[in-house]
């Protein structure tokens, strides 16, 4: 099975206070930030990572299996590929591109024609990108190629025979159960990295996987300098246009200071009189 | 893209995971670890995991094989979360395997670095003692061969990772004794493991000031029995071993204390931002830029000429003695000045833990200490400079 991750570089998204908005609000300025991978396409490296692989041995992936992780982005954004593929994927593809050119249907369209090339079984990536949430990749992505899509996965159980998912997505009040037929698009959320949340039949069931995504160990990252990385223009994929355009960015309005009550009935009268939420 | 501080983009990507794996599982315990003076073993398995413990050993022996850059990022990166945790750290990586791996025999090497590199067991140097210190070549501890054996006698102090705890010893050193009636320039190293006769722990330093996430300990040989075979090298061959060594201990030093320089800069910077006092926040007034603006353009000049320098050491060969001690005694005190000003930026809240600044300053006092003191520093550099007419 082989398993294709886009993956997103963004700006340091433990410090996103620290974002700013350009004068007249043309745009969210980000200097100084560090560029880190979007966290929830890390844990879709990471899923796709896990049903691909015994989870005894993480650091090879099973006979027939690969994960191939791709990006459009700076050149810079190499570095993240390069993570990737330290953390065990097996090969990384850059498109160049500038942030600033692309938005989610350009980015979808263009992932369609990178599926086209690469011809997976199964995408996996992050519910939204935590610089635009735009949120809306996977989706369209999924309508362009017409293939099912389940949405912030939070398990996914690959059947024994490799031809379906069933993936769990939290929802108020419960978890609801998608069985998809693959090739499909699966968007993760961020419980998908909780020590049992991906099932491959092969990692022992008693397996517990450590939360979150994982770190690359020296050897890997040593090795992955010898793993393919393609880099080509994003305009060797022959699509283009925007659709989208940002009109103002604004800065939400600051939280005004709270205020401490003496006791329950004035807290109520309160609520009831100025807050109106009784 | 790539840069001095990241001279290939493993360095990088090395750079990028240690960094997250410090700030996601170091940090959050270093407080506390601080707190109750204890090493955290559990923690210090898990960055075996990482496969950094054997950073620069030969990958035969389950190392990384990489160079000094990879040891100034690795200490920098782990010393900017937790210094204390960073020195034990540095004390196996580079004390005991790094040691072992350019000085040992290759069935020295199969023997001890396998466990080194993943940290199933954990490795320290002895080198001062209770009366020698700066004068390292006044050392007295002593070894006499008999039959199959070497039997050495005498104290070792201050050794980081000495203990695992209040009562246990380290597991495995590189010991440096001086063979009965030999001169005072000829030193011998042997590899002393936990369970050898006549090997105790002396006792556990307690009351320190700062590093207090790792252990320092004073060990006891007491007709402690070693094995021929684990003599590293010849006798009289290991004062050598111990000054080349030392040259990549000054360089992670160093790197440790742009770590704590480093995180200072960031907590003040922040401060000075989010706080405001006669209706402007601290980074308007002169006196604080001053505080930020020289602990930032101190801090690129030690890391600057941190990483110059470990782009001319080569851990095979001695030769970087000039300027390992000239990083060493530059960042250190860099450093401690750097965080000396954080807490004087952050008035009573730099005073109190919540900031970490106050831990930090305590922590950088050391590497003015530990590893060679300022004074040695600035007498080896005086003398290697002595033969020197003009400067590069």
């Amino acid at each position: 099975m082989k398993i294709l991750v886009p993956l997103k570089r963004t700006a340091d998204p433990d410090n996103a206070n620290k974002i700013k908005i350009a004068p007249g609000g043309a745009k969210v300025v980000t200097d100084g930030l560090e560029p880190k991978p979007n966290p929830f396409d890390e844990y879709a490296v990471e899923s796709a990572l896990r049903l691909t692989e015994n989870g005894t041995n993480p650091k090879a992936r099973l006979a027939g299996d690969s994960v191939v992780v791709a990006t459009f982005g700076a050149k810079e954004a190499s570095q993240t590929l390069r993570q990737a593929l330290a953390m065990g994927a097996d090969s990384g593809l850059l498109f160049e591109a500038s942030d600033e050119n692309l938005d989610g249907d350009l980015v979808a369209r263009a992932l369609a024609k990178v599926v086209e090339r690469e011809k997976p079984d199964l995408v996996v990536m992050g519910k939204q990108a935590v610089d635009g949430d735009s949120n809306q990749v996977g989706q369209i992505l999924a309508e362009r190629l017409g293939w099912p899509s389940a949405t912030f996965a939070m398990s996914i159980e690959l059947s024994q025979d490799k031809k379906s998912v069933i993936v769990g997505r939290e929802v108020d009040g419960g978890v609801i159960k998608l069985k998809l037929a693959l090739p499909a698009v699966i968007t993760v959320d961020l419980r998908i990295v909780a020590p049992k949340s991906i099932t491959n039949h092969v990692t022992p069931q008693t397996h517990n996987y450590q939360e979150g995504a994982r770190y690359a160990p020296l050897p890997m990252i040593m090795a992955a300098k010898k793993k393919p990385l393609a880099e080509a223009p994003f305009a060797s994929l022959g699509v283009e246009g925007v659709k989208t355009s940002y009109v103002k960015f604004e800065a939400p309005p600051a939280r005004k200071a709270g205020i401490k009550v003496k006791d329950v009935p004035e807290l109520v009268q309160r609520l009831r009189a100025e807050a109106k939420a009784l | 893209m790539d840069d001095l501080f990241n001279p290939t983009s493993e360095h990088r990507t090395l750079r990028q995971t240690i960094r997250s794996f410090a700030e996601k599982e170091i940090e959050p315990q270093a407080a506390e670890h601080d707190r109750l003076e204890k090493f955290n073993h559990a923690l210090f398995r898990k960055v075996g995991e990482l496969g950094i413990l054997g950073l620069t050993v030969d990958p035969q022996y389950q190392g990384a094989g990489m160079d000094a850059a990879a040891v100034a990022l690795a200490h920098e990166e782990l010393s900017a979360v937790d210094p204390g945790f960073a020195l034990a750290f540095l004390a196996h990586t580079l004390l005991f395997a790094n040691n072992l791996s350019v000085n040992g025999s290759d069935a020295q090497k199969q023997r001890y670095l396998p466990d080194a590199c993943t940290g199933a067991r954990i490795g320290g140097m002895c080198m001062s003692e209770p009366g020698a210190g700066t004068d390292v070549l006044g050392l007295r501890t002593t070894a006499v061969r008999k039959g199959d054996r070497y039997v050495l006698n005498g104290a070792k102090m201050w050794i980081t990772n000495g203990a695992v705890s209040d009562t246990e010893l380290g597991d495995m050193f590189l010991v440096y004794a001086r063979m009965e009636g030999a001169p005072r320039s000829k030193l011998s190293m042997f590899i002393v493991e936990k369970g050898f006769k006549g090997f105790s722990l002396g006792q556990k330093i307690k009351d320190k000031l700062g590093m207090r996430a790792s252990t320092t300990a004073e060990l006891v040989f007491e007709d402690c029995e070693v094995p021929v075979e684990n003599l590293v090298g010849e006798e009289g061959d290991a004062t050598v071993h111990m000054m080349r060594n030392l040259e990549i201990e000054r360089l992670g030093l160093a790197a440790m204390s742009l770590g704590i320089a480093r995180r200072c800069i960031e907590v003040m910077n922040r401060y000075a931002t989010d706080r405001k006092s006669f209706g402007q926040p601290l980074r308007d007034f002169g006196q604080i830029q001053r505080h930020i603006a020289e602990s930032y353009a101190e801090y690129m000049a030690g890391r600057t000429y941190t990483y110059w320098a470990a782009s001319k050491l080569d851990l095979d060969k001695p030769g970087g003695r000039l300027d390992s001690d000239g990083v060493k005694l530059y960042c250190s005190t860099m450093a401690k000045n750097v965080a000396d000003r954080a807490i004087q930026t952050l008035g009573g809240y730099g005073y109190v833990g919540e900031y970490r600044v106050e831990r930090l300053w305590r922590d950088a006092k050391l590497l003015e200490i530990g590893g060679g003191t300022i004074e040695a520093h600035q007498k080896n550099m005086t003398r290697e400079l002595a033969r020197t007419e003009k400067l590069p």
